[in-house]
């Protein structure tokens, strides 16, 4: 007989085998076994989801709370809770400003920002706040000076347009607490009122002094100081 | 024994997967007896053909998170499992069967004609397919045993129809031999 006769003939007679059945016995011990073992594993699951259920759940939770006490904390005043948190959102802020175009507007905001502040506080009769806040905006204006002055080295055209951006500012900020110095009677105020005002002419001084050239300067002061010390 | 099912099981995974123990009743009693013959099969003893099945049904219907990543029909998964099951269990037992027939020192003098296959018994079989390569085993198994297509058996064995094709091809003619080798001792 040839090989493919023989071998369908085979595979007929494979076919032909009964099955071999389990025992009803064994059956069911198999069905109470496997049932056990899904029912478990449903639980474990159930559990498993509820954990992770609890878990996003507090996370979520979290990230509102976060983002509430942000968004809060932009109107915030420095007699409130929230104003260490805005001084921390000002920093984040701030190292996205990567021009100095951005940096001036940067400094410019938070120096209009602190204004404001004080303006709050003087109202609220907290003085010394208030004194802190006119601080505050005098070094942003000062650190916006040092980079008009900075930048004239560098690009004297967008220089003189930074320049022209600061003393703007600092003309409407003067105009302000000229206002204000009008309106408050405590020598304290008067005198945090004035010292900003001088502090924001030094500004104008500093900002409209020419670029020195660094090859012109002596040893050991090879580059603006951020802190610089402007001339009367 | 009737085709494995494939889209009809769809929707009792989904909720054995949500914890309904109806539906895992329901595939348990779909494939519990053709595993439980398919370990049978290749064990050759009753008790290990109930553990296997056991063990296979288990693993099947508590791990279905791993089933739907798999990209083929739930049976060919359980037979996969039943298959890993059953080369763990040689691995324990010690009895493994790698060397193909063809070049095994089976008796090359008897005549393949002599045979006579319709004086075989259903043992004479079984015991003979026993002494085929682990593929052979399982492509004639599933073929003929399990009554299964070439294109289901080649999902399962994870090969093209053509190599299933050509396995069983070789399958037979190693059997063929192996029954004859019995015959002539």
């Amino acid at each position: 007989m040839p090989e493919v006769q023989r071998l369908e003939a085979l595979a007929e007679r494979l076919r032909a085998v009964d099955p071999t059945m389990p025992s009803p016995a064994a059956k069911i011990r198999g069905w109470n076994l496997v049932s056990a073992a899904v029912q478990q594993s449903a639980t474990v699951r159930s559990r498993s989801h509820s954990v992770k259920r609890l878990l996003l759940a507090a996370v979520a939770a979290a990230v509102l709370l976060v983002a509430g006490a942000i968004a809060a904390s932009a109107d915030s005043l420095p007699d409130s809770a929230l104003y260490p948190l805005k001084a921390v959102v000002e920093q984040a802020r701030g190292a996205f400003a990567f021009t100095p175009s951005d940096q001036l507007t940067y400094h410019l905001d938070l120096a209009r920002t602190r204004l404001t502040e004080a303006e709050a506080m003087i109202a609220r009769h907290r003085f010394d706040l208030a004194s802190q806040a006119l601080n505050a905006m005098n070094d942003q204006l000062n650190n916006a000076a040092v980079l008009v002055q900075t930048e004239k080295l560098a690009d004297p055209a967008m220089a003189a347009d930074m320049e022209n951006r600061l003393l703007q500012a600092i003309a409407t900020h003067d105009r302000q607490l000229a206002g204000l110095q009008g309106q408050v009677t405590n020598p304290a105020a008067q005198n945090a009122i004035s010292e900003a005002r001088d502090r924001a002419a030094q500004a104008v001084q500093l900002a409209k002094t020419p670029a020195a050239n660094p090859s012109d300067k002596g040893p050991g002061n090879g580059s603006a100081s951020p802190h610089p010390t402007p001339k009367h | 024994m009737g085709k494995a099912a494939s889209d009809d099981d769809r929707p009792l995974i989904e909720r054995v997967r949500r914890g309904d123990q109806d539906a895992a009743r329901t595939l348990y009693e779909r494939y519990f007896d053709r595993i439980y013959n398919y370990a049978y099969a290749r064990l050759g003893r009753a008790e290990d053909a109930e553990d296997l099945a056991i063990d296979t049904m288990t693993r099947s219907l508590t791990r279905l998170d791993l089933f739907q990543d798999q990209g083929v029909a739930f049976s060919s998964w359980v037979y996969r499992i039943a298959h890993n099951a059953t080369i763990d269990h040689y691995r324990r037992h010690g009895k493994v069967t790698l060397v193909p027939l063809d070049d095994a020192t089976l008796p090359q003098s008897a005549d393949p004609s002599e045979l006579a296959i319709e004086h075989l018994s259903n043992e004479d079989l079984r015991l003979a397919l026993r002494d085929l390569t682990d593929e052979q085993q399982q492509v004639l198994i599933l073929r003929f045993f399990q009554d299964l297509t070439a294109a289901q058996v080649a999902d399962i064995m994870g090969k093209s129809v053509g190599a299933v094709q050509a396995l069983q091809h070789r399958a037979l003619g190693s059997l063929e031999r192996a029954l004859q080798g019995r015959a002539v001792n």
